[in-house]
């Protein structure tokens, strides 16, 4: 069966900077919408912990170091949503905050396409896409 | 530039305050919040408050006021990152943003104040004094005097008891302020008797003592030495409201001051019954030491003291919640807050488990406080 999927156009793609947040509105949707280079992340506006707008938050890396005492690293800097109230990290390629592997707190993703210079958010019928049709 | 309010996600402008309070928070009638801060956009709100002497002393010295904490945060200021009221602004510091974005937007009915200035950290004493009444005048008339529904707190300084007894009397009458503010760090336990002139003021005004998270005093802030982070110095807390709780239990202050009753203000409460436990087994073989109690401690504790919410306990299993509030043995204990504007905010529809119903979550979101603090309501 074919899910019919409906793209809503958000913008011009210049109209977005990289490493930036923002708040849109799609089909009646609040959705958080993040710039990185020339990537583009759509997730639910929502943090699952105490459902804080994840769109006033930051984009950040992951900090990562193999042992005490060994000089941390930022890896993946843009890659991540920090949310605005307790800091939690959503991935924003898997909209994953990652509790204890491979076990995680998921956050709605939303498919994004970029076509004639336009950002589109694309939604099936029922509402986002599937999860594997994101991955 | 201002930054924009965000609105409740998934509540409706139009909602209805009863019909709101029902399906977001699980409340039938008020929401009380024991915990939000008030900060200075910086000592200069305070000059209007200090006299010609202390106003010289603070521009020629370029004084600043101290903080509670001296671990960098993950945000500044430790704050949510939406509690900014403008770039470059200090959050909780305008009256008028934090109505809107605490009490507007949750329907919030009273709301306590509890200003994290570290004045128990300023050593000159004279300094002190004038800064502690500095910064009660200002939530007098800066916050208090802006929306009847702030509720204060009489912030002292714990090593001038005679200053802060005075500054008790002074502000006692004001029935809009509702606790005297201690930090839960100390330089000195606060059951020593030379605490007395406080716990005496604070019975004959009729307030509660309440002892919040922060502070710091002479000594490392955990029992084992000076942590490498922030999480440690966050997580570690509970060590001082231990810490503080044995000592205002064992020391007498409850036997020389019966009517006294204190706040455990963000300290969480998972902790507790094992303190109860282990204090009150202590006392069957060493109540030589302490001949003054009458009663067991965990008596003294479920009589004198209750405890805020935030930041609420979040075990894997929310059940365990009930069984700890169980095994505390009172419906009476808890009291909901919230932290605004900081990071660690507990959201009054999110932060109390859905298990927790009925009348129980009636008393933590607002009977009990409403009772504790004689609110009115």
């Amino acid at each position: 069966m074919t899910m019919s999927v409906k793209k809503y156009d958000i913008g011009w793609v210049d109209a977005f900077q990289s490493g930036k947040l923002y708040s849109i509105r799609v089909a009646g949707r609040k959705m958080v919408l993040a710039r990185r280079g020339d990537e583009f992340f759509a997730l639910r506006d929502v943090c699952p912990h105490q459902g804080a707008k994840l769109s006033s938050g930051l984009l950040t890396g992951e900090v990562v170091a193999e042992y005490p005492g060994q000089q941390p690293k930022l890896r993946r800097e843009g890659e991540f949503l920090s949310c605005p109230w307790h800091g939690w990290k959503i991935d924003l390629r898997t909209g994953c905050f990652p509790l204890k592997e491979p076990e995680c707190v998921r956050v709605r993703r939303y498919a994004v396409h970029l076509e004639d210079e336009r950002v589109l958010v694309a939604l099936s019928a029922k509402g986002s896409l599937r999860q594997s049709k994101l991955d | 530039m201002r930054v924009d309010i965000n609105p409740l996600e998934d509540a409706p402008e139009t909602a209805q305050l009863d019909s709101f309070r029902q399906e977001m928070i699980g409340t039938s009638v008020s929401l009380i919040d024991t915990d939000v801060h008030n900060y200075t956009r910086s000592i200069d709100d305070l000059t209007p408050h200090l006299s010609l002497r202390w106003k010289t002393y603070i521009t020629q010295g370029e004084v600043k006021l101290p903080g509670v904490s001296m671990y960098p945060k993950m945000y500044a200021q430790a704050a949510r990152r939406d509690a900014i009221p403008y770039e470059g602004g200090v959050a909780g510091s305008e009256p008028a943003f934090s109505k809107e974005q605490l009490l507007d937007t949750w329907h919030i009915d009273c709301a306590i104040l509890n200003p994290l200035i570290g004045i128990p950290q300023i050593k000159n004493l004279d300094l002190g004094r004038a800064l502690m009444q500095a910064v009660n005048s200002w939530t007098q008339s800066e916050w208090l005097d802006s929306d009847p529904r702030w509720r204060g707190s009489i912030l002292i300084h714990p090593g001038d008891p005679e200053g802060s007894a005075d500054e008790i009397r002074r502000l006692g009458s004001d029935q809009r302020f509702v606790q005297v503010l201690l930090m839960a760090r100390s330089s000195a336990p606060y059951g020593k008797w030379q605490m007395d002139p406080i716990y005496a003021a604070a019975c004959e005004a009729g307030l509660p003592i309440g002892i919040h998270f922060g502070g710091g005093g002479d000594v490392p802030i955990t029992a084992v030495g000076w942590p490498s982070y922030y999480i440690e110095d966050h997580t570690g807390m509970t060590q001082a409201f231990e810490g503080q709780v044995i000592s205002l239990v064992c020391e007498g202050v409850f036997v020389r001051f019966p009517e006294l009753r204190v706040v455990l203000i963000e300290g969480g409460f998972a902790w507790l019954p094992a303190l109860m436990w282990r204090l009150d087994k202590n006392y069957r073989g060493l109540r030589d030491e302490v001949p003054w109690l009458k009663k067991l401690p965990s008596e003294y504790i479920l009589e004198h003291f209750r405890v805020t919410t935030q930041p609420m306990e979040e075990p894997p299993n929310s059940q365990h919640l009930l069984q700890i509030l169980d095994m505390i043995g009172s419906d009476d204990f808890l009291m909901f807050s919230t932290d605004y504007p900081h990071w660690d905010f507990d959201a009054p529809n999110r932060s109390i488990p859905q298990i927790i119903k009925g009348e129980l979550r009636e008393r933590i979101m607002w009977k009990n406080a409403t009772h504790f603090y004689a609110l009115g309501l």
